[in-house]
């Protein structure tokens, strides 16, 4: 199958804090890639490296025909990369200053030079999706957590991202709001649209995953299909994060 | 003489008095509008990496915060011919309106340039992060999304400024400007009843301040509707 997004060998360091240490990811079409691992472990360092909200020290990113070195990509390079993906945040980020609809209209209006009414066509259709249809016109601020993070998926979506990248997108929800935003992402994983999410939520990374990494102290320890890594882990340190997980959520139940 | 304060002239001076009011427009719309664009430029240079401009930046607004207003007058009144005169750019014949309109508008960019940048700096890192993810340039995320949530946050202290400004252009009279203060001053040599016109311009001021001050509050209840966290 074909790669929609490389990533080779990445490093990071803040300070002299080295957070990654040369990690390789490659993501093919329509797969959904579940990135684990405890705190710290660079997790969400990664995905801001790859759209460049972080600039890596090392490595190399291909994206469809486009191939750069962190270190040496120029704003052109970076501005077409930002084009091609979309971000999901753990604490949403979406604009303040702008209702739902015109959350979702602004990455298509203002740079792609959609025109206004087509994208408040897409921008309705993309709410509506996500059970929205009757908040277009309501500010962040009027809306649950569970309500601007599926704003925040549905902007991602509309812009037909290759990839789109989620950084524990309900970790910072209320527990009965989580339900709704893991509903809008199996909808957006049955689309066939191709995922990259960090996620805590385990018994959801099994059932959406088609591929499973295990990250520890910036470095991919193991990676597999969901059933071998969940199930069969080869690794000690992957497999007591499970445990130490599936304590977790013994006790929370 | 007749009497010291006669209530009676306070109407009759009005309308010389409140005919010279453009001219306190004037300064203040040159403080606003200059003001405003050197104090972005004052902002960026600020906000900017290269530490050699941030620092200009940050000593030109304490030199400017930390002098009295009728002392930058005064050398922008004296010194610029001079500054100008050498690169071979005479401006000794200048109309003395224009090195006041110069002074205000390079005062108040310092201060303009504090509240921008306060404003610039309270909008969460994660909006302009955002606006970078879903593609928009650097200019184009802070033009679209950073500027407007800053201009908001920034109403109150805009609206404090530029009352304050419009009270900072009773100094131009010291120059000869002939505002309202300057034709106050004129009647009072003239007639020798000095408190009636300063009693009419400062109803002037008051009603001034008074209208800006309703306004801003307007706008921010316009503006902030439904936005504010
Ligand atoms: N801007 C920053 N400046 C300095 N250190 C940072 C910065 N961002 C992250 N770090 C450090 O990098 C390391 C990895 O952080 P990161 O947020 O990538 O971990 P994570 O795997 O996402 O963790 P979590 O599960 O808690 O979200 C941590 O030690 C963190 O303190
Ligand atoms: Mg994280």
């Amino acid at each position: 199958m074909k790669s929609v997004i490389q990533i080779k060998g990445v490093r990071k360091s803040f300070g002299k804090n080295e957070v990654l240490k040369g990690v390789s990811l490659d993501v093919k079409t329509g797969e959904v890639v579940v990135i684990l691992g405890p705190s710290g472990s660079g997790k969400t360092t990664l995905l801001r490296c790859v759209n460049f909200l972080e600039n890596a020290d090392d490595g190399e990113l291909t994206i469809g025909e486009l191939s750069v070195r962190f270190r040496y990509a120029g704003k052109k390079d970076i501005l077409t990369v930002r084009r091609r993906t979309a971000m999901v945040f753990q604490n949403y980020n979406l604009f303040s200053n702008k209702t739902a609809a015109e959350n979702v209209m602004e990455g298509l209006v203002t740079a792609r030079k959609v025109p206004a009414a087509e994208a408040r066509e897409r921008a309705e259709r993309e709410l509506a999706k996500v059970g929205l249809g009757g908040k277009r016109d309501a500010y962040p601020s009027q809306l649950s957590g569970g309500q601007q993070q599926r704003v925040a998926i549905a902007r991602a979506v509309a812009l037909n991202p290759e990839v789109i990248l989620f950084d524990e997108p309900t970790s910072a929800l209320d527990p009965e709001l989580v339900g709704e935003v893991l509903a809008v992402m199996r909808a957006v994983a049955r689309e066939g649209i191709t995922m990259v999410v960090v996620t805590h939520e385990m018994s959801f990374a099994h059932d959406i995953a088609n591929h499973v990494v295990f990250m520890d102290d910036g470095l991919v320890v193991e990676e597999g299909a969901p059933k071998e890594i969940f199930f069969h882990p080869k690794e000690e340190r992957t497999k007591q994060f499970l445990d130490r997980i599936q304590l977790k959520y013994d006790y929370s139940i | 003489m007749g009497k010291l304060f006669d209530a009676a002239l306070v109407l009759e001076y009005a309308p010389p008095i409140f005919l010279r009011f453009h001219v306190t427009l004037a300064i203040v719309a040159a403080s606003v509008v200059g003001g405003t664009l050197l104090g972005l430029l004052l902002t960026a240079a600020q906000l900017h990496r290269t530490p050699g401009l941030s620092l200009a930046a940050a000593g030109y607004i304490s030199f400017v915060r930390g002098t009295p207003v009728i002392i930058q007058m005064f050398i922008v009144y004296y010194g610029l011919p001079l500054a100008l005169y050498r690169v071979g750019i005479n401006i000794n014949r200048w109309n003395k309106l224009y090195f006041v309109l110069i002074a205000y508008a390079l005062n108040n960019a310092a201060f303009m340039a504090e509240i921008i940048r306060s404003a610039v700096l309270s909008v969460p890192k994660g909006q302009s992060e955002a606006a970078w993810s879903v593609g928009l340039s650097g200019f184009q995320a802070f033009r679209r999304i950073v500027l407007p949530q800053a201009f908001l946050t920034a109403l109150p202290a805009l609206g404090t400024r530029l009352v304050n400004t419009f009270h900072d252009t009773s100094l131009a009279f010291t120059l000869g400007i002939l505002d309202m203060l300057g034709q106050a001053q004129a009647i009072g040599v003239r007639t020798y009843h000095v408190l009636e016109g300063y009693v009419f311009a400062a109803l002037v001021f008051v009603a001034v301040s008074l209208l800006l001050e309703k306004g801003f509050t307007r706008a921010e209840a316009a503006f902030g509707r439904g936005v504010k966290k």
